[in-house]
């Protein structure tokens, strides 16, 4: 009898296995595939991995701007690929010994509920007092004729790639979409995006994303929004535009990026009355599911679908099942686009906010008012942009796009999270010269 | 040239309105037309608006006074002239604006509009005990300033040791919720951000004064209740004929023919309780002052639930109109009640009250009486009903009626009569409507 298993072994169940394991409870962790998941084997890590190479790609060509002369930069993708598996391999490694530090029983194979503190994993039955259910998300596959064909990526085979293609249509302008138009147009592929929404980057704020548009037009990807993937034959997809005009392109390859659901089937889920639909299992802000005893965080509940809720998720579910109350504060949990440039943001947005009739106030400060930012930055842009409360200017969301903004953003968290004040914040020091000092500036403007 | 404006007089019968908000300042520019102040009556809002571009020189009213209509409420001018001249003296008021609101002095309060966090800080610390400087100043550098602390110096004096003390055994505030606080929230023990902070969603949501609208129903129920002698007789009626009658005008007016209105049960049944009270005259009255005053017209309020509260719009001499003509008043009426854009002479004079509560489920209910009325009739579900026929027993569709009326003019058996004449109408509406 264990006090927990945890199925499912990414971000969301390992660093909640190693968290129990902590606390010196009897904990298993139940992994079909590599552990570290979806972040660590084909998300996260993999991507962020293709953009260091892809920017420093780009960088090496845009050198003589920073007075740096380099020869022609050539772009090895079978070497870029094999960076990321030596990377992701160094990273599992680090997943394993976490695990076996913190004393978690790995155990390898698909499992299923039997009851709800029962299950089966490779003809063995394993019985737990709480079971933490962290099975992740997939790609989504939409109903696209010839979705699955030899030409067509997604962003767990995208990885695969050895040679750079001359060009590539993206279904999808979502946050992992965009990383890969820039990756892909970072090492001179030409890339066409198609977006069934009006705007990129859906739930970011509306002037961020705007803004996202203008940029990566600008660096010569091609959007098409409003658009509907009709089918795609061989090197062919077929689109109709708004209006309904239809329309096609030629591609090396099409890459399916258009989003990710939750791993809910074959779980034997039913077996247990579990609350869950396709879109994710039910969960409250401490992680329980509506079955006593059995939790779940991560892609699973379909909440937020960040590595790193995910891991906060698994953490409040394991202090919460072992006595020690704890929360997730959703509106205080970051999310960054790792394009170039980067968008970062936390809290609400402006349209959230207006559209729930929170009085608030806003300050907008091109990035550029951070000395590092130019320095860093030759024909840079971005914007940092705050909102608070109108009555006592607590601190509400703020949103950044501009290189850097992934690594401050973190402050505007802690703002956000303690409903710190604009004049309180103001009291707080920021290093000079960083680009942080845009979200410092940003604040400053607040009226 | 300065001009004031007065409040409005908003019908026949009010005599005096709430200034329900300020919306422009002393001192603040304003255009012609631009709204200045919010005012309320029992029944209903109304904006004033600014007759002209120019500056709010005045405001001679404080928000939640009550004022006479045909008083000076405020004046706009060019910033130097003299106001004087236009104040209301303070024995044109009412009693009760006397008490909320009497004439202002020249200047107005500094502690009504100033910054209620400052005005808090200006007093701190709170306790009647001295502080010494040091404690004073902790308070502010801390931005600290407990409501009461008890003081280890001499004669009861809070030192800083005593705030620092406090400080640290208090709960952590988050910003937001502090400044909250300062504005009289309570904070709990814990609170639900990192290690326990109180959050600002932590708090209780700040106390809110009632609306004036709901300040008179609640007087007016309070009323109801202390000067009359009510009690509620419970029937109900068999519905078959209503519910034929409806899916009939329902089906009819979805055909080709648009010219059939669409009449809802509460229009059928407030029909039949108005040819009922033509039957029944004795309940079609008003006891005042110890005097009955029999109306010739049947004046039919019906409760209206809106955003701001319970209204009672009133369809006069209903008597007269047809059932389409009845229905089609109710909800002419009742859809500018909810818009708040109903006139007060349409909110008064109802003889008799029906007020239908069976759209919510509701299977019985004590409705308050509206005096000078002596009789509200409360309309509720259809429910199934077990009815025995020839030594069977069959379920038919039954719509409950709650009958209050006021003991002192109408006893239970006259009462009861009225209730049977009104079951009877709705048992034979499909003869009674014409349609």
């Amino acid at each position: 009898m264990y006090d927990l298993i945890v199925v499912g072994g990414g971000p969301g169940g390992y660093e909640a296995a190693a968290h129990a394991g902590k606390m010196g409870k009897k904990v298993a962790l139940v992994e079909k595939e590599q552990l570290g998941g979806t972040c660590l084997n084909v998300g996260c890590i993999p991507a962020k991995t293709f953009l260091r190479s892809s920017r420093l790609f780009r960088e090496c060509r845009e050198a003589a701007a920073y007075g740096v002369r380099v020869g022609a930069p050539e772009f090895d993708m079978p070497a870029v690929v094999e960076r990321k598996s030596r990377i992701v391999a160094a990273l599992g490694k680090g997943v394993q010994g976490i695990l076996k530090r913190a004393g978690v029983e790995v155990i390898r194979g698909h499992a299923r509920l039997l009851s709800r503190n029962t299950i089966e994993v490779a003809g063995s039955r394993y019985e737990a007092a709480n079971l933490l259910l962290a099975t992740g998300s997939r790609p989504a596959v939409p109903p696209i004729s010839g979705i699955q064909s030899e030409h067509t990526l997604d962003s767990n085979t995208v990885f695969g790639l050895q040679h750079v293609p001359k060009t590539i249509a993206i279904i999808g302008g979502g946050y992992i979409g965009l990383e890969f138009a820039c990756f892909f147009q970072e090492i001179g592929t030409q890339v066409s995006v198609f977006e069934m929404l009006p705007q990129i980057a859906a739930g970011a704020d509306g002037e961020i994303s705007t803004r996202m548009l203008q940029i990566l037009e600008r660096k010569g990807i091609e959007f098409h929004l409003s658009a509907k993937v009709l089918r795609i034959e061989g090197h062919t997809l077929h689109f109709a535009a708004p209006g309904g005009k239809q329309s096609s392109v030629e591609a090396d390859y099409i890459l399916n990026s258009t989003g990710r659901v939750p791993v809910v089937d074959d779980l034997g889920l039913e077996n247990v009355g579990i609350d869950f639909t396709s879109k994710g299992i039910k969960t409250s802000e401490q992680g329980k599911t509506n079955v006593s005893g059995i939790w779940a965080c991560g892609d699973v509940t379909g909440r937020r679908m960040l590595a790193h809720a995910a891991t906060r998720e698994g953490i409040v579910a394991v202090n919460n099942m072992f006595g020690r109350k704890d929360r997730v504060r959703y509106n205080a949990v970051p999310a960054v686009v790792y394009t170039h440039p980067e968008v970062a943001m936390v809290g609400r947005t402006e349209e959230e906010l207006r559209n729930a009739g929170i009085k608030h106030k806003k300050s907008v400060v091109p990035m550029a008012v951070a000395g590092r930012f130019l320095i860093e930055h030759e024909d840079g842009t971005g914007l940092v942009k705050v909102l608070c409360g109108s009555d006592f200017g607590e601190i509400l969301g703020v949103h950044a796009i501009g290189d850097g903004c992934s690594e401050f953003i973190v402050a505007a968290a802690i703002m956000v999270e303690t409903e710190m004040c604009v004049a309180d914040a103001s009291e707080i020091v920021f290093p000079h010269p960083t680009v942080s000092e845009s979200l410092k500036e940003a604040m400053a403007g607040v009226h | 040239m300065a001009v004031a404006v007065e409040m409005p007089k908003l019908g026949n019968t009010v005599e005096e309105c709430l200034i329900a908000k300020w919306l422009k300042e002393e001192g603040q520019r304003v255009s012609a037309g631009e709204t200045v102040v919010e005012i309320e009556t029992d029944k209903t809002s109304f904006e004033v608006t600014a007759p002209a571009d120019g500056t709010v020189l005045a405001t001679f009213f404080e928000q939640g006074a009550l004022v006479p209509v045909f008083t000076k409420l405020f004046v706009i001018g060019n910033p130097g002239e003299n106001v004087e001249a236009f104040r209301p003296q303070s024995k044109g008021s009412t009693p009760a604006a006397d008490a909320a609101g009497s004439p202002m002095p020249s200047a107005r309060n500094a502690s009504t509009g100033g910054q209620p966090v400052a005005a808090a800080k200006a007093s701190l610390p709170h306790s009647a005990a001295p502080s010494s400087p040091r404690a004073r100043r902790f308070a502010e550098e801390h931005n600290f300033h407990p409501p009461v602390v008890n003081g280890s110096g001499p004669a009861g004096r809070v030192l800083e040791a005593d705030l620092r003390a406090l400080y640290h055994s208090s709960p952590k505030v988050s910003g937001a919720a502090s400044r909250r606080v300062q504005n009289g929230a309570e904070a709990p023990l814990e609170g639900s951000g990192i290690g326990g902070m109180v959050l600002a969603s932590d708090l209780d949501a700040p106390e809110t004064r009632i609306s004036g609208v709901r300040e008179k129903i609640a007087r007016r129920l309070r009323e109801s209740l202390a000067s009359t002698a009510q009690y509620t007789l419970h029937s109900s009626a068999d519905a078959r004929g209503l519910l034929l009658l409806r899916a009939r005008i329902k089906a009819s007016s979805a055909g080709p023919d648009i010219n059939i209105p669409d009449i809802n049960i509460n229009d059928l049944v407030t029909f039949c309780t108005v040819q009922a009270l033509l039957q029944v005259p004795e309940l079609n009255v008003l006891f005042l002052d110890g005097r009955i005053h029999q109306s010739r017209g049947v004046h039919i309020g019906f409760a209206c639930d809106t955003p701001r509260g319970l209204l009672v719009p009133v369809v006069r001499n209903a008597q007269a109109l047809t059932v389409a003509a009845l229905a089609a008043r109710m909800k002419e009426l009742s859809a500018q009640t909810v818009q708040g854009k109903i006139s007060a002479d349409d909110l008064t004079g109802a003889t008799f009250t029906v007020s239908n509560l069976g759209v919510f489920g509701i299977e019985s209910f004590t409705p308050l009486l509206n005096p000078p009325q002596v009789a509200i009739l409360g309309i509720n579900a259809i429910q199934l009903k077990a009815v025995r026929k020839e030594g069977k027993v069959e379920f038919i569709d039954s719509i409950g009626l709650s009958l209050t009326l006021d003991h002192q003019i109408i006893d239970g058996a006259p009462g009861a009569r009225f209730l049977k004449v009104v079951r009877e109408k709705i048992e034979n509406v499909e003869q009674l409507c014409t349609i």
